[in-house]
């Protein structure tokens, strides 16, 4: 059966870090690009969550159509946890859904991509949402600091659709380049540059590419660890400008997501293009034909071209490499505990519960067995608008850590009626009474070790509605 | 007229601030003192038969828990029936008005009431922390006390036309105030350029639109009326109380422009005493932040909704302002030791009532003062006390 990207959207994280200023932090002068990094409450998740949202907005449909959901990523929130369930939650999948989060190296995103292919086209899943996202961690001062970046793209996988799916090709080879030990944080550099340069990617991918048949004028999205793999590898193949040259530029080496990255703006013009995908001493490349502009692809060069430039100090307090001295509040409650146990769907999926009699939406539901404005006991739990308008917000400067300062605190008017308070994702400066709000995914804290994570307030401004 | 089942015979508090040198007993001991020498007969301490204790918490000096066994022992008591009350901020006047109704029921003939709180045991940061962890895990994170009021500045100010310099008129008039109150925690007056150019806490509040963390204590004794004269020949009668409560979050709020608890219990202490806003000769009212005085007068009834800001700034609050509103100094001067405050407020409308307020005395023309707390989880708890000469 016929297996077809029919939607796409793409995600990259709020901070942008220019080479130069880490050369300098480091002595060395120079330095060309930049690399996108996530800020504190970003993560794998959050980029994952925004892109499939984006993914989903692209095709017009809601998280309920969706049945299977496979998520590839080297950085899930919880390195052995619930990360797949916390991202079908936080996009109101239902408890059925079918997929799978593929780990390990930087081939996870295409091993998802396969794996969801491979389902629909054998009739398990209709509607297969596919979201490849990414948050390496470098080590600081090493020379792929500053090449190391962030970003999610999502692809909606159906039996009919725009882009079908083709052929693919996969080569492996058991050798150790880039990797990470249990309990490292950070990822290694290469042992040698041009041992894995020679002797493994040039050979390993140039077999791959070629091996893939691609047609004449196809579009290429390569892997490219350091700004210089990649154009390499595409003149080995002689494939002229790459697709990929654009979002490697704007956000650094994507790792596991860079497959669908690279290609996704390509998917707005009618032609063959080529995905291919390297990591852990595996190489792939799967053809697709876009026959039709896939939905939601003529958006993806201004959704990653979002960003601000971010300090290398800033960027080094955001990987959680520059930390306050002193104590920091914990929750309440531990992340293990009841409270989220009976909590975490509703908190994720934004539920309320919707009173039969009067109407009011009661948020969160179970602390709300009561309707707050006529007593009565009985509720329709509906997932709240994720669009309002500013009621009232407070922009708090005096927080301890782990809270940065100026933290706004915003009550919103949700555009079905209903109301919630939550934490700002800006720094507050474009609030208004009255103001156009829009509700996003954020991680709130870590929390014992444990990632926290809940809707936040973004003002909507010229240009930056997701 | 009124209700006058129970009576006012002495009141007293320690001095405010961050008392250091003082345990959460020797504090206790120090307000019972002086609530002791203030009863004009003098009070045999044997003639007390209960106590109710105010104190909002007790993590702030590390105790989890505290029973009503602490301060008996502490005041040299150990054996009376004592209670701890915990409502908030309302904490010290909601356990006057629960002693006031021991005192009616007739169970109890002369009651203790006593409010003690430790705010500084622990940094204010810590106390921060603390705060800021409080209420649903996620959606209340990062609330620290002045997101519970911040809010309804913003929207006062948006609504209404209420400005910065309004809200620091308020913290100007009290800080005015408690320099002439020798309990203050704060003895210095601030200007309104102080109060703009100070740090900002949480926008729109600046550090002095803030109430301190004070430590502190004040006590009362009450007795049922008739037996006032035993005591004293000047007592001042509880005419009538009210407490209200709202939602817990802020985002169930009906308003940002007012506290809707405030209105409610001030409506059935008003019944109660069947008296009216205009009665009221003065008034000490909850101003842990300057935009909660402005909403008190408003929801209290002295002032037109909206235009609390307004009357702030014209004066009339002011010791010889129509309504003088905090004239102790109120949170933002004498200090919020959580649990001592209303007992301490209470204190202040019983030295206006009999005259004995020194520099700080303002005309009583009716006999009526009026008490008033508002706080807990999105200040959802709301007390009115009122008190009055007229027997």
């Amino acid at each position: 059966m016929t297996v077809c990207i029919s939607a796409v959207g793409v995600a990259a994280p709020t901070l942008r870090l220019s080479t130069r200023d880490v050369n300098a932090a480091w002595g060395k002068g120079g330095g060309r690009g930049q690399s996108a990094v996530c800020a504190s409450d970003e993560d794998t998740l959050t980029l994952a969550w925004a892109a499939c949202d984006r993914a989903l907005d692209a095709a017009d449909l809601a998280a309920c159509d969706i049945d299977g959901l496979w998520w590839g990523t080297t950085r899930p929130p919880f390195a052995e946890g619930p990360s797949w369930t916390h991202l079908a939650a936080v996009l109101r999948l239902g408890p059925s859904t079918d997929g799978s989060l593929c780990s390990g190296s930087t081939h996870a995103g295409i091993e998802a991509l396969l794996a969801a292919a491979d389902a629909v086209a054998a009739g398990r899943v209709q509607r297969a949402l596919v979201v490849m996202s990414e948050s390496l961690l470098p080590g600081t001062g090493t020379g792929v600091e500053s090449a190391t970046g962030a970003g999610a793209a999502a692809v909606l996988l159906t039996n009919e659709g725009p882009a079908p799916l083709g052929t693919r090709v996969t080569r492996s080879v058991p050798v150790l380049d880039r990797y990470r030990g249990d309990r490292e944080p950070t990822t290694r550099e290469a042992y040698d540059g041009r041992l894995f340069r020679e002797e493994v990617y040039l050979p390993l991918l140039t077999d791959v590419g070629r091996a893939a048949g691609a047609a004449d004028g196809a579009r290429w999205s390569l892997p490219d660890p350091d700004g210089r793999l990649g154009p390499t590898l595409g003149r080995k193949l002689a494939v002229g400008a790459l697709a990929s040259a654009q979002s490697r530029a704007e956000l650094g080496d994507t790792g596991s997501a860079s497959p669908l990255i690279g290609i996704a703006a390509a998917l707005a013009t009618v032609g063959p293009a080529v995905v291919m995908a390297y990591g852990g001493g595996r190489g792939t490349a799967l053809n697709v034909d876009v026959q039709a502009p896939v939905p939601g692809a003529d958006r993806v060069a201004d959704d990653l071209g979002q960003g601000r430039p971010a300090s290398y100090t800033e960027v080094l307090r955001a990987r959680g490499r520059l930390i306050a001295a002193g104590e920091s509040v914990e929750m309440a409650v531990p992340p293990g505990s009841a409270m989220f146990v009976r909590g975490n769907v509703e908190v994720l999926g934004l539920l309320g519960a919707r009173c039969v009699e009067c109407g009011t939406v009661n948020t969160p539901p179970s602390i709300h067995p009561a309707c707050i404005s006529c007593g009565s006991d009985k509720f329709d739990i509906v997932p709240l608008a994720r669009k309002g308008t500013v009621q009232t917000f407070v922009i708090n400067h005096t927080m301890p850590a782990p809270f940065e300062a100026p933290l706004p605190l915003v009550v919103v008017d949700l555009e079905d009626g209903s109301r919630i308070q939550l934490q700002g994702a800006t720094t507050g400066a474009d609030l208004t009474i009255g103001g156009p709000v829009e509700l996003i995914l954020r991680r709130y804290s870590v929390e014992r070790g444990v990632p926290i994570y809940g809707w936040k307030v973004r003002e909507i401004t010229e240009g930056s509605a997701s | 007229m009124s209700w006058n089942k129970v009576a006012v015979v002495g009141a007293g508090l320690i001095k405010m601030g961050e008392l250091f040198d003082q345990s959460y007993e020797q504090m206790a001991k120090g307000a019972f003192d002086s609530v002791v020498a203030s009863v004009d007969k003098g009070l045999d301490p044997a003639l007390i038969d209960a106590a109710f204790v105010a104190t909002q918490r007790g993590t702030l000096w590390g105790q989890e828990g505290i029973g009503g066994n602490t301060v008996p022992s502490a005041i040299g008591l150990s054996g009376i029936a004592c209670t701890r009350i915990e409502n908030a901020c309302p904490t010290g006047s909601d356990a006057f008005r629960v002693g006031c109704m021991a005192v009616a029921s007739g169970v109890h003939d002369v009651v203790l009431v006593i409010g003690v709180e430790k705010m500084r045991d622990k940094s204010s940061e810590e106390g921060l922390l603390a705060r800021a962890a409080a209420g649903h895990p996620v959606y209340t994170r990062g609330e620290s006390a002045p997101v519970l009021f911040a809010p309804f500045a913003t929207r006062h100010m948006h609504d209404f036309g209420t400005t910065r310099e309004m809200l620091a008129s308020v913290a100007v008039k009290n800080h005015h105030n408690g320099a002439l109150d020798p309990y203050a925690h704060f003895q210095n007056e601030v200007s309104i350029e102080d109060v703009l150019k100070s740090a900002p806490v949480c926008h729109p509040l600046h550090l002095l639109d803030c109430c301190p963390q004070t430590d502190g204590a004040a006590a009362i004794i009450i007795t049922s009326a008739d037996r006032a004269s035993e005591f004293t020949d000047k007592p001042v009668f509880v005419a009538g109380f009210g407490v209200a409560t709202d939602h817990p979050y802020l985002h169930e709020k009906s308003t940002f422009v007012g506290l809707p608890a405030t209105t409610l219990a001030s409506d059935r202490a008003y019944k109660m005493a069947d008296v009216s806003p205009s009665d009221i000769d003065m008034a000490e009212v909850h101003d842990c932040f300057t935009i909660t005085e402005i909403l008190d007068i408003e929801d209290l009834g002295f002032v037109e909704k909206g235009k609390g800001g307004i009357a702030s700034l014209e004066g009339e609050t002011a010791l010889d302002g129509r309504i003088p509103i905090n004239t102790s100094g109120g949170l933002l001067a004498k200090g919020h030791p959580i649990g001592a405050t209303g007992i301490a407020q209470l204190t202040e409308c019983w030295w206006q009532l009999r005259g004995d307020a020194a520099d700080r005395q303002v005309e009583m023309r009716n006999g009526f003062a009026l008490q008033h707390n508002v706080g807990g989880r999105g200040s959802g708890v709301s007390v009115v006390n009122i008190l009055t000469t007229n027997a």
